[in-house]
């Protein structure tokens, strides 16, 4: 490995994802549960993704590093810190130069980000005031049908006629989907309105700063299938699958600024 | 900065300090023990008030030079003129009218009338002490006043709900600006049984039609305060009043001017806090004049010196809507963290600054024309190409690098002006910076979540 290293280490409130990168592109990645300490989080996802690169590197050989994410000021190994909305533009851009437009669904807000033709971010939105819509949400959801985060995304493509769920606070909507649910009501039904209310939430926001064409979809709640189609529908156009795992678009892009800035 | 030049700003701010505490020890003094303990009593935001020499420290802070000098001079021209307002609790009080900050004073003051903005208190209170008017919001929305409303009227309406307003003789209001300061004038008529007169001002005013009838609009106001006051018109001393104006107007032109200069000789407090005073409050008052002048005259040294209000100054914007009341210390912060300057805000922007004082009629349709194409009136009526025309002349002239918008939550008329302005700045590649925030209420967005948004524009979009 004769290349220069550098890293980004995006210190989310619920995971910490670590992306190394060189000339040649992406060497190691790594995904964990956040700690109570964003610092720890941060050791832990560095050298899991140093140890994904199966040699000898260790967090001291990367030549810069980038820390960003909600705990990226607890970083005080990282070279600098990068907002997340930065980062996630890069990223996304550095995967799909034509992408315009982000949806980015973490696990405690949302954002929509407007993305120019340099990966600059030109305008954004940003719910971070209200849990419903976000990844913590849909672990509430997939807690009241009993199902894992996987089962409960795919549960919506099953639908055969969706079941507005209106309620706007995450707590009302648990008691109108419980209620539903007493009623005997399709769960895959069901399962759709939560989609579908997610969906209109985040349409709200990217229409906040533009929807332009490529749109593409970022953080840990991109895994989610049935929001992904409940989306386009909204939409009514495609959202490009990126080609590096969504959830670690953060660390990616501060990976890619890294790399520019050293 | 050398250690003299510290010095000398430091001796400035005692100086103005002393100063500021003499005129407001005096109220007191001229009211005498007994009446000061009454209305200290009756009107527990005399308090609040009384802390007005806090406004010196937060336009003063980190501020230098003329800037400095600026900003000083702004608050010794408020704090006294204030201790005179409040004068009027006690001193002919039968002439004392309430009226609406869209009402121009000029012809009360005309009329030997005795003014109460009603929307004072709302304005000032928050700007000397964040938390003061939180009470009265409190007291309005537990009266059933939606939450929902503008916390500028609910404040207002709270104080009148506690029965803390003047000894008021009359009512002035208008359909200006919004719906919320519309409605609040119901409640206060009905809460103090008075008279009220309120002012029709049309929904499209660019054009003579719309002028003729608002100037008749001025003249049934006018023959109305005549049967419901011991006020008279004096028409001389109208033009008298408005041709003071006129030269205050002329001044603020010219500093204006000087602030298109990069970097700009003066900003934020000296600029906005000036007009909003002095045209809003005391307009045609001489003192408001010699204010300008100096303004100018500082303004001008920093051009000739080429010296900078804001030695780093990196960005230049205009802040659309009324400053944030309870956080006016936001851009000497911005100042600082960022070489962020404020230019001008929206309030201080007048289309049409001079009044033809040729005849009665001709002084009349120039008082119409600037209060129905005043700040805020003609952004929240009339049509939306208004707010955006301004918005883009003012970024342009100004040499401006964003625009930030005051993003008040309680204001409905703006908000939906907002989402099409996003549009437009986008399609212009204007940076655009919508703070949430509360006019008044900082419990709403405090205010490190208010510099978190800034911070969040400033390394998002600018890139610092």
């Amino acid at each position: 490995m004769h290349n220069k290293l550098f890293a980004g280490c995006d210190v989310g409130s619920t995971t910490g994802k670590a992306v190394i990168i060189n000339d040649n592109g992406i060497q190691g990645m790594a995904v964990c549960h956040s700690e109570i300490d964003p610092e720890e989080t941060a050791k832990i996802v560095l050298a899991k993704a140093c140890a994904s690169m199966g040699t000898e590197i260790a967090p001291k050989d990367i030549t810069y590093l980038i820390g960003t994410g909600y705990g990226r000021r607890e970083v005080p190994f990282a070279n600098e810190n990068i907002s997340e909305i930065t980062c996630h533009a890069m990223g996304a851009f550095s995967c799909l130069p034509d992408t315009r437009t982000i949806i980015d669904i973490g696990g405690q807000d949302v954002k929509a980000i407007s993305v120019g033709r340099k990966g600059e971010v030109i305008d954004f939105a940003m719910n971070d005031k209200c849990a419903a819509g976000t990844g913590r949400f849909f672990e509430m959801m997939a807690n009241i049908f009993r199902m894992d985060i996987t089962d409960f995304s795919n549960l919506s493509l099953q639908s055969q006629k969706i079941i507005p769920v209106t309620s706007q606070c995450s707590v009302f909507a648990e008691t109108e989907v419980i209620t539903l649910l007493a009623k005997r009501k399709n769960p895959a039904d069901i399962a759709a309105g939560i989609q579908s209310s997610v969906a209109k939430r985040c349409f709200t926001l990217m229409k906040k700063v533009g929807i332009q064409p490529l749109v593409t979809i970022t953080g840990g709640c991109s895994k989610n299938i049935g929001l992904i189609k409940a989306l386009e529908t909204k939409l009514r156009m495609p959202i490009q699958i990126l080609p590096v795992d969504p959830q670690l678009m953060g660390a990616y892009g501060a990976a890619v600024l890294a790399m520019k800035k050293a | 900065m050398g250690f003299i030049s510290q010095i000398q700003d430091q001796m400035l701010f005692y100086q103005s300090w002393i100063k500021n505490y003499q005129n407001i020890i005096q109220m007191p003094l001229r009211h005498g023990p007994i009446q000061t303990f009454q209305n200290v009593n009756k009107y527990p935001w005399l308090w609040h008030l009384a802390k007005v020499n806090r406004l010196l420290t937060i336009v003063t802070n980190g501020r230098q030079g003329n800037y400095r000098r600026a900003n000083a001079a702004v608050v010794e021209k408020i704090v006294p003129n204030l201790m005179h307002i409040l004068d009027n609790l006690v001193q002919n009080t039968d002439r004392l009218v309430l009226h609406e900050d869209m009402v121009p004073p000029e012809i009360l003051f005309a009329m030997g009338l005795k003014t109460w903005m009603s929307e004072l208190l709302g304005i000032l209170m928050p700007i000397v002490d964040s938390h003061s008017v939180e009470k009265y919001i409190d007291i309005a929305e537990n009266a059933g006043i939606p939450p929902d409303l503008c916390s500028l009227p609910k404040s207002t309406m709270g104080i009148i709900l506690s029965k803390e307003v003047p000894p008021v003789k009359a009512i002035l209001t208008s359909n200006s600006p919004c719906d919320g300061g519309m409605a609040s004038y119901q409640l206060i008529k009905n809460k103090l049984d008075i008279p009220m007169f309120q002012l029709d001002v049309p929904y499209n005013f660019y054009n003579d039609r719309a002028i003729d009838y608002f100037a008749n609009e001025l003249k049934r106001m006018i023959a109305w305060l005549e049967i419901h006051t011991p006020g008279k018109m004096d028409w001389d001393h109208l033009r008298v009043i408005c041709e003071e104006r006129n030269k205050m107007a002329a001044y603020e032109l010219e500093l204006w001017e000087s602030l298109r200069q990069r970097p700009a000789p003066l900003a934020a407090e000296a600029i906005y806090l000036s007009h909003l005073w002095c045209f809003n409050v005391t307009p045609g008052d001489p003192s408001g004049t010699e204010l300008f002048k100096y303004l100018v005259e500082l303004a001008n040294d920093n051009v000739q010196k080429n010296i900078a209000a804001v030695p780093n100054e990196k960005y230049r914007t205009v802040l659309w809507n009324p400053p944030l009341l309870h956080f006016i210390d936001l851009f000497s912060w911005a100042e600082q963290q960022y070489g962020l300057t404020l230019i001008i805000d929206s309030m201080s922007y007048n289309r049409q600054p001079f009044i033809d004082t040729s005849t009665i009629d001709s002084t009349l349709k120039g008082l119409a024309h600037i209060m129905m194409t005043g700040p805020m009136a003609r952004h929240t009526r009339g049509p939306a190409q208004n707010y955006f025309n301004d918005m883009f002349y003012i970024y342009t002239y100004f040499d401006l690098d964003m625009i930030f918008i005051a993003g008040h939550i309680g204001c409905k008329n703006t908000a939906a002006l907002n989402g099409i302005l996003r549009e437009k700045c986008r399609k212009k590649g204007i940076p655009l910076l919508i703070i949430d925030y509360d006019l008044s209420d900082p419990r709403v967005v405090s205010h490190d979540g208010i510099i978190q948004q800034l911070d969040r524009f400033m390394e998002n979009i600018m890139n610092k």
